[in-house]
C-alpha cells in the first residue's frame, strides 16, 4: 500500500474524493514535509478543497496532527472529520 | 472482537455470545445499538450510505477496545460496525461490554461509542425521501464528549 521511496500513495476519502474527483494517487515526495505544508500543496492543486485547514491526515493508518512530518513512502489519507457509530 | 462489514449482524446473539465467553463471571451487559434514524423530523432519511478506510477503521476501534479494557474491568468488548448502503430503521453499530459489575460495563460501552464517533474513520451520505444527498458533518457535542473522556475524574468513578 505504501509509495514508492520517491513518492507518497495519497487516499482521498468521502467529500475530499468528490472534490478530487479521485480516490488515490501516486504524489512525488522526496524528502520529509510538514504536513502543514504539503495540505497548502494540495490546496494550491485542488483549490476546491479549501480551506485545508479543517481536513484531517491519517498517516500510514494513524491519525496524525497537521505539524508532523510525511515521508517518502508514506500512505497518506486525507478526509473530513469522521463520522461513523 | 472487531469487525467491520457490510452484512447485518443479530443483536441478540452477539450479547448472548459475548455472555458465554464470560463464563458465568458477568453480572452485568451494557449494549448500544445504532439504527438509521430521520435525519431530522421534517427531513425522512431514506437511505444512508457509509464509506470507510478499510485496516485503519479495525485498528482505531481494536486500540479504543484495548483502552477500556485497561481503564475499567471488563471483558473483550465486541464491536461491529456496518458500511455502504443502509436503509432507514437498519442497525449500524452494536457494542457489548460484559463486566462482573455495572458501573464498568456502562462506563465502558458510552466510551467506546464516544470515541468511535470521533476517531472511527467512516463517513455518512445521507439520501433523503425528497432526493437531496448530502455529506453528514461531525458534531461539535461528539468531539465535546470524547474530550471529556480524558478528564480522569470521570473514568476513575465506580458504583
Amino acid at each position: 500500500m505504501s509509495g514508492t521511496p520517491s513518492t507518497i500513495n495519497v487516499l482521498y476519502f468521502a467529500q475530499v474524493a468528490e472534490h478530487t474527483g479521485l480516490r488515490r494517487e501516486a504524489w512525488p515526495l522526496e524528502s520529509p514535509i510538514p504536513g502543514t505544508e504539503w495540505l497548502s500543496i494540495l490546496e494550491a492543486r485542488y483549490p476546491q478543497l479549501a480551506p485545508t485547514k479543517r481536513l484531517k491526515l491519517a498517516v500510514n493508518q494513524y491519525h496524525v496532527s497537521h505539524d508532523s512530518l510525511i515521508h517518502p513512502g508514506d500512505e497518506v489519507a486525507v478526509f473530513e472529520p469522521v463520522t461513523g457509530g | 472482537m472487531v469487525l467491520v462489514q457490510q452484512a447485518d449482524f443479530d443483536a441478540a446473539a452477539l450479547s448472548a455470545a459475548l455472555r458465554a465467553r464470560a463464563g458465568g463471571q458477568a453480572g452485568a451487559l451494557v449494549t448500544f445499538t445504532g439504527y438509521v434514524r430521520d435525519y431530522a423530523p421534517e427531513q425522512p432519511t431514506h437511505t444512508l450510505f457509509l464509506e470507510h478506510y478499510p485496516g485503519m477503521c479495525e485498528r482505531e476501534i481494536e486500540e479504543i477496545c484495548a483502552t477500556a479494557q485497561k481503564r475499567w474491568q471488563v471483558f473483550e468488548p465486541v464491536v461491529v460496525h456496518r458500511h455502504g448502503e443502509l436503509r432507514h430503521t437498519d442497525q449500524i453499530v452494536y457494542v457489548g461490554v460484559a463486566s462482573a459489575h455495572r458501573g464498568d460495563a456502562f462506563r465502558a460501552c458510552e466510551f467506546i461509542i464516544d470515541a468511535l464517533k470521533t476517531r472511527a474513520p467512516f463517513w455518512k451520505r445521507e439520501t433523503l425521501s425528497s432526493g437531496e444527498q448530502f455529506w453528514v458533518q461531525q458534531r461539535d457535542a461528539d468531539t465535546e464528549k470524547t474530550r471529556l473522556w480524558d478528564q480522569p475524574e470521570k473514568g476513575k468513578e465506580t458504583l
